[in-house]
């Protein structure tokens, strides 16, 4: 559990068939192949962008929206003063591995940017940040394996600038298609 | 299958726009823009695979660009005449 100098307004939960808000189910698809997006017609989200994403970016993407609509405040105002801040082990390894397989025929060499975008496991942090219209820091950090005490360092470290007041922080991580499992936090600053 | 529907199904596979069907798309609204599909710069060079893959046409010159993918029937008249596969 993450805890430091800062105050945790709402979590999120999301794994394969099971979506969870402050603990409590909110969307549930056992077995479901098509998980993610079942999830986002749920949860009525209507930004096309969503299905170019990948696995990582998904996760990510629908963990924040679900996070930032428990906030209950009007949605897509800019702010500057909110911070997304990420750490996952696997970086963008599945995306990775698609694009590689992609330019390995040389007699058939075609890359793809569209995935070829997505082999920045960053862009995870942008996709919320833009589709938010937060403009505070944005960071994704790959680490060895889940570590909650440095997600906590880092949020804590966020909070000692000027600007930012509050964060969308917490555990991303995509090895598969199919393996994939996010833990936001909506998290406020002590002042 | 007529050229023009061809096109849409393979744009709707490359730009994975999983919502959308071919009756969707009006081959004369805008690719690009809030209008129409509302494609991004991404989805562009996607397209430019999309029509070196399947076509055989290469192309390099934005300005040409433009008017190639200005929508669904300009793409299907280019490539008519430019088609080497």
């Amino acid at each position: 559990m993450i805890e430091g100098c800062f105050k945790i307004l709402h979590s999120v939960s999301l794994s394969p068939g099971l979506a969870l808000l402050d603990g409590r189910k909110l969307f549930s698809s056992p077995g479901s192949a098509n998980f993610l997006s079942d999830l986002y017609h749920h949860l009525r989200a209507e930004y096309p962008k969503f299905f170019k994403m990948d696995v990582l970016c998904k996760t990510g993407f629908l963990a924040a929206e679900i996070l930032l609509e428990a906030e209950k405040a009007e949605r897509f105002v800019m702010r500057n003063d909110r911070a997304v801040l990420l750490c996952n082990a696997s970086s963008s390894i599945t995306t990775d591995r698609k694009f590689i397989e992609g330019i390995a025929n040389i007699d058939d060499f075609y890359p793809q940017p569209s995935l070829f975008v997505y082999t920045l496991p960053n862009i995870v942090t942008g996709e919320i940040a833009i589709r938010n219209k937060f403009s505070g820091e944005t960071s994704l950090y790959v680490i060895e394996k889940r570590d909650d005490g440095i997600l906590s360092s880092l949020i804590e470290r966020a909070f000692t600038d000027d600007e930012t007041l509050s964060a969308v922080a917490g555990w991303v991580d995509a090895s598969s298609d199919s393996e994939y499992e996010a833990e936001l936090f909506l998290i406020n600053k002590h002042l | 299958m007529e050229l023009i529907e061809e096109l849409k199904l393979k744009v709707i596979e490359a730009l994975n726009l999983e919502d959308m069907k071919p009756e969707d798309i009006d081959p004369d609204a805008p690719l690009f823009g809030d209008e129409g599909l509302g494609l991004d710069s991404i989805d562009v060079l996607e397209l430019i695979v999309l029509m070196e893959r399947n076509y055989g046409i290469r192309i390099s010159d934005s300005k040409t660009g433009k008017e190639i993918f200005a929508s669904l029937r300009t793409m299907a008249d280019f490539v008519s005449k430019n088609r080497t596969k």
